[in-house]
């Protein structure tokens, strides 16, 4: 059952699907399919491309009609922008990259903290209701954060979290929680409980078992799950804009929109935020590859 | 398949249970409600003190909020550098946020009753709802007390303090105060003096001709570029200016009408000439830009005549992001700034903020508010502020040379003073003002006729003002 | 991978027999302490964070409370309900997300299952393929918007400039009624197209190869094998696809609040948007609150009738 993406997409078994195909199309068709998945390939990947050109190129450039493609100058000067402000101070922009690391990062950890437990409970026991449990758990995440936000508000208002960053790491948290539950109780089904079961018969109470058998063998689980909770954090948007304001709490995606709006757009340093910004997600995606799937359906669809 | 089959029915009782714990939540629920919703019941603001208390002498950081543009910048770096002089021991903070998230990034503070700044500057017309709320102090005495009220052109102090709203161009002196002015702004015309000429037109019909000329003689560069956007206040105030220039009027502000005042004659002829008139002279797709497309248009030389803001007129003289010139003064020699033509009446939009203090602000902060703010508005520092890049309120400020030397925008702003005019400053002025800019927008991207889309406007916003004493269903 | 229906989704409690028999009492006990230790602290956080603000928005739904004006909140029953029930305003929302959601899913489900078809039928770079049509996916909604507007620029845009070249002339993306909705539903459909991509492929490199061996002794034509082997065994799986979309889609508020602001006039308000817009412009609290348990009924409703749906499906 457990078969991850890494498996699913190399030229494994299914290879030997091609060759039938050469009785019809023969070459031809087989070449008209790579030049198809080249434009599609060239057509999801341009704005990534341009994106990455904008940020190199002068701000006298960005706006060339007809665009320039190649001849242009290349500056590293928005990169700069990015982390340093003119006074040659932290710009804001970086402050801001440094409280989403922060949020993103506490968040994560509480969820994990939190969901894993949990994930490992539902899967172990026979707890009551277990399935209307897991639906409620997993119904949660179908709310509209703009829906959401307006109570959260509310609620924060009473207890002084708006504008902390303590608020967002609370609401990522709970966002998060239902996540790691449904993707790490798939890992711990895969953990025969016969380990901690064997365990017991040596002498250790469950927890120990729990903690010394089955908890190592969910470390690469656990991270999977945690970089794609990091994700979620790291990217949101709604939460951030309506329950911050003030610099210093401020994460970088609301800090990045800001950058329009003001009375000259410098799309350069847009560009330039956005793929610094983009980076570690990429970078984390690919480390988890092998189980991009159940990251992005909330486990539902495990393989 | 991993999972062996067993049906989840065995667990009905267990409802039940589930229910009530659900119950015990909604009545808990209701009783925090019920404990949260009291504090904002007095009416109205709480008063400043007449005299500035004693301030502190502990380190205070003084916070602003305001929305990201260069005057935010400006102002930090000013009272960092002038108000420390006499207040060692403050810091001046300028709190930005994106200009689509500042209303409401104000507002979901006031609503927190807990705000992270101490002077929010407000657009002129966020008053009336700051104000009903009880969001921001009365300075009346205050002002009564440490500020020269004759220094000041009445509807510029009228403009950014009073509540109830004054009549164009007056100030009533029995009126509250809440604000004192901080930056002010009107729309300044630029036009291409290497295109149309030195001198700029001077009516409305004649800039519009001008403009068609220049476009079918310069291929490319379109006639006209102005605020389109359904954001912010940027089409409302597009259509806000036409509507004065053609002798329109917004509201009447005595029997609260809408519906049969903007929509009237005047009304109509502004909305056919902004739809049919101006909007064919500019550039394809235009029709979602805001302050920063304009300038851009403008610096990319694709624009014969332009409206802007002045306030966000600075960035044109960048040789940095404009292709106009590689200095200030070859770009100058190509841009010109003029106040606007005028047709049936020489009325000109109010742009600019002032500053309010906090009601929810510490004590100590609130004094030191009120100390930055008598500071703020003494004739030298007005002076410096004009020097330093910003738009001073007081006459003797906006008549030094230091004002009007400092760009070449603000003697426009000079002239432009005497003719203001402001939109509705009532609480309900956010959703007056959306619904004005989604229409306009509709009107000049073709969604709307113009026609509709102003009747819309007028009925839409009537239906606003009027709801006050409605059951549910408020906002729709 | 003999079923590549998903058994997580429908049945989520089957898991229970996994628990090993009890050895005794006093462990069954320890157990279950150990059991409500485990899940409560998660379950108090969603408590508090979920389901209490959600309460707290029912029971505002059907007062006039304004999170501004204070003061307290007054009963008005079900009006709050029948005014948006009733709203002409808010019809017009509804249409927009649903031509919206239909439009963006359809087009992603086609484009992701086709390139995962054809990523499919090869046999080298299969992973780096996939790796680089993932890179949308993973990018903020933010950036995606924000980059999307600047190359949708009329004037000053990517796009505009390449017709151009071509000589194929301007197009107002952004600024003319229709143009506009199908430029939202491109942008959604160019980052979440590797999602559907992902889950189909997934479902595709799954198939036995032995049922195409068989087809393949008995001739059978391409399509025959592609209708009858492939698309049954990837068909559920892509309906998942699609329910998640579908949800994601429905809520969608930032790229609209970049990309158009709900531009031109409100023809791109999607139902999350206007809330915003009555929650936030007159701090209509009551109503907002209304607007968005409405919504939340109406996922909810449409995800249970989806996926007794699929289960009959897959009991067929």
């Amino acid at each position: 059952m457990a078969v991850s993406v890494g498996e699913a997409v190399s030229a494994g078994p299914a290879g030997d699907r091609t060759p039938p195909a050469r009785r019809f199309g023969g070459r031809g068709r087989s070449v008209l399919e790579v030049v198809l998945l080249a434009v599609l390939a060239v057509v999801m990947l341009f704005p990534a491309l341009w994106m990455i050109e904008t940020s190199i190129k002068e701000n006298r450039d960005v706006y060339a009609i007809p665009a320039k493609f190649f001849d242009f100058t290349v500056t590293m000067d928005h990169f700069r922008d990015v982390f340093v402000a003119s006074g040659g101070t932290r710009s804001a922009l970086s402050v801001s990259f440094l409280n989403s690391v922060v949020v993103a990062g506490v968040s994560t950890v509480l969820a994990t903290v939190l969901g894993v437990p949990a994930a490992w409970a539902y899967s172990r026991f026979a707890v009551r209701a277990k399935k209307d449990q897991l639906f409620f758990i997993l119904s949660t995440r179908f709310m509209p954060p703009v829906v959401v936000v307006i109570p959260i508000f509310l609620m924060y208002r009473q207890v002084g979290l708006i504008d902390t960053k303590l608020g967002l790491i609370l609401i990522y948290a709970a966002f998060n929680v239902p996540f790691t539950i449904w993707m790490m109780k798939g890992f711990v089904d895969e953990v025969p409980a016969e380990y901690e079961d064997a365990a017991m018969l040596d002498g250790y109470t469950r927890l120990q078992a729990f903690w010394k058998f089955t908890l190592p063998l969910l470390l690469p689980g656990i991270a999977a799950t945690a970089v794609f909770a990091l994700i979620f954090s790291w990217n949101e948007f709604v939460f951030a804009i309506f329950l911050t304001s003030s610099d210093t709490v401020r994460t970088a995606p609301p800090a990045i929109a800001g950058l329009i709006g003001g009375t000259t757009v410098d799309w350069g340093l847009v560009a330039a935020a956005s793929v610094v910004f983009a980076l570690p997600v990429l970078v984390f995606a690919y480390l988890v590859r092998r189980h991009l799937v159940a990251g992005v359906t909330l486990g539902a669809v495990r393989r | 398949m991993r999972y062996p089959q067993r049906t989840g029915r065995l667990y009905v009782p267990r409802r039940k249970a589930r229910l009530a714990t659900a119950a015990v939540l909604v009545a808990t629920t209701l009783a925090a409600c019920g404990g949260g919703q009291d504090g904002g019941a007095e009416a109205g603001a709480p008063k400043a003190p007449a005299t500035i208390p004693e301030l502190t002498k502990d380190p205070l950081t003084l916070s602003f909020i305001w929305f990201d543009w260069p005057p935010a910048h400006a102002l930090e770096d000013f009272a960092n550098a002038e108000y420390a002089k006499e207040r060692s021991n403050v810091t001046v903070k300028v709190n930005t946020v994106p200009n689509a998230n500042w209303h409401d990034a104000m507002f979901t503070q006031f609503a927190a009753r807990k705000t992270d700044f101490d002077i929010p500057i407000l657009d002129s017309q966020h008053i009336g709802e700051a104000v009903t709320n009880g969001n921001i102090l009365d300075i009346t005495d205050f002002v009564q007390k440490n500020i020269d009220v004759k220094a000041y052109n009445p509807y510029l102090l009228a403009a950014y303090g009073q509540f109830p709203q004054a009549e164009t161009g007056k100030r009533d002196e029995n009126a509250k105060l809440y604000g004192l002015p901080l930056l002010g702004d009107t729309w300044t015309m630029i036009y291409r003096k290497d295109l149309i000429g030195d001198k700029p037109p001077q009516t409305w019909d004649e800039m519009i001709s001008v403009a068609e000329k220049c476009q079918a003689d310069n291929p490319g560069v379109s006639g006209l570029a102005f605020h389109q956007a359904n954001g912010s206040d940027a089409a409302a105030v597009t259509y806000n200016t036409v509507n004065g220039v053609y002798g329109g009027n917004l509201w009447d502000p005595k029997t609260r009408k809408i519906d049969g005042v903007l929509n009237d004659a005047a009304g109509q002829e502004a909305m056919e000439v902004l739809v049919n008139k101006m909007k064919p002279l500019t550039a394809k797709g235009s029709g979602n830009w805001f302050i920063d497309e304009v300038n851009a248009a403008v610096a990319q030389g694709k624009a014969c005549i332009a409206f802007n803001w002045i306030a966000a007129s600075g960035g044109l003289l960048d040789p940095k992001q404009s292709t106009l010139g590689t200095t200030r003064e070859q770009i100058l020699d190509k841009l010109g700034f003029a106040t606007l033509p005028s047709q049936k009446t020489n009325l000109v939009p109010l742009g600019g903020m002032g500053m309010h203090v906090s009601a929810y602000s510490a004590k100590a902060n609130q004094a030191e508010a009120l100390n930055f703010m008598k500071w703020f508005e003494r004739p030298d520092i007005q002076k410096k502020w004009a020097a330093a890049g910003g738009v001073p309120a007081r006459t003797d400020a906006l008549e030094s040379p230091e004002f009007l030397n400092a760009g070449p925008f603000n003697k426009v702003y000079a002239d432009s003073v005497p003719r203001m005019r402001d939109m509705w400053n009532v609480p309900e002025y956010a959703r007056l003002v959306d619904i004005e800019n989604t229409n306009v927008n509709a009107a000049l991207n073709g969604a709307k006729q113009p026609k509709a889309a102003l009747d819309d406007i007028a009925r839409e916003q009537q239906g606003v003002l009027d709801s006050s004493g409605r059951k549910g269903g408020g906002g729709l | 991978m003999s079923d590549p229906v998903p058994s997580v989704i429908d049945h989520p409690g089957r898991a229970a027999s996994a628990a090993p028999p009890a050895p005794g009492r006093s462990s069954r006990l320890s157990d279950r302490l150990l059991a409500v230790a485990f899940t409560s602290p998660a379950l108090l956080l969603l408590l508090a964070m979920s389901v209490f603000p959600l309460l707290w928005a029912l029971y505002l739904s059907f007062t006039d409370y304004s999170a501004t004006r204070g003061g307290p909140a007054a009963f008005v029953g079900l009006e709050n309900y029948t005014a948006i029930l009733t709203s002409a305003q808010v019809r017009l929302r509804a249409l927009t997300t649903l031509i919206y959601v239909v439009g963006a899913v359809a087009l992603q489900t086609v484009l992701g299952f086709s390139i995962a078809y054809l990523i499919s039928r090869r046999t080298h770079g299969r992973g780096l393929l996939t790796t680089l049509f993932l890179v949308p996916m993973m990018l903020s909604p933010v950036v995606v918007g924000l980059f999307w507007r600047f190359m949708l620029d009329a004037q000053f845009g990517v796009i505009n400039s390449m017709l151009g070249s071509l000589g194929l002339g301007q197009v107002e993306w952004l600024t003319r009624q229709r143009t506009a909705l199908i430029s939202l539903i491109v942008v959604d459909t160019w980052q979440w197209t590797p999602f559907i991509m992902l889950i189909a492929l997934a479902g595709l490199t799954a198939v036995p190869k032995y049922l195409y061996e068989a087809a393949s002794i008995d001739r059978a034509s391409e399509w025959f094998r592609f209708r009858t082997i492939t698309l049954p065994l990837v068909w559920p799986l892509l309906l998942i696809a699609v329910l998640f979309r579908a949800i994601e889609a429905f809520r969608l508020f930032d790229l609209v609040y970049i990309l158009t602001s709900g531009g031109p006039g409100v023809s791109t308000e999607t139902l999350s948007f206007h809330v915003y817009k009555v929650a936030f412009l007159g701090f209509n609290t009551g109503t907002a609150s209304a607007y968005g348990i409405l919504m939340v009924v109406i996922v909810i409703v449409l995800t249970q009738l989806y996926l007794r749906y699929l289960n009959k499906l897959k009991e067929d």
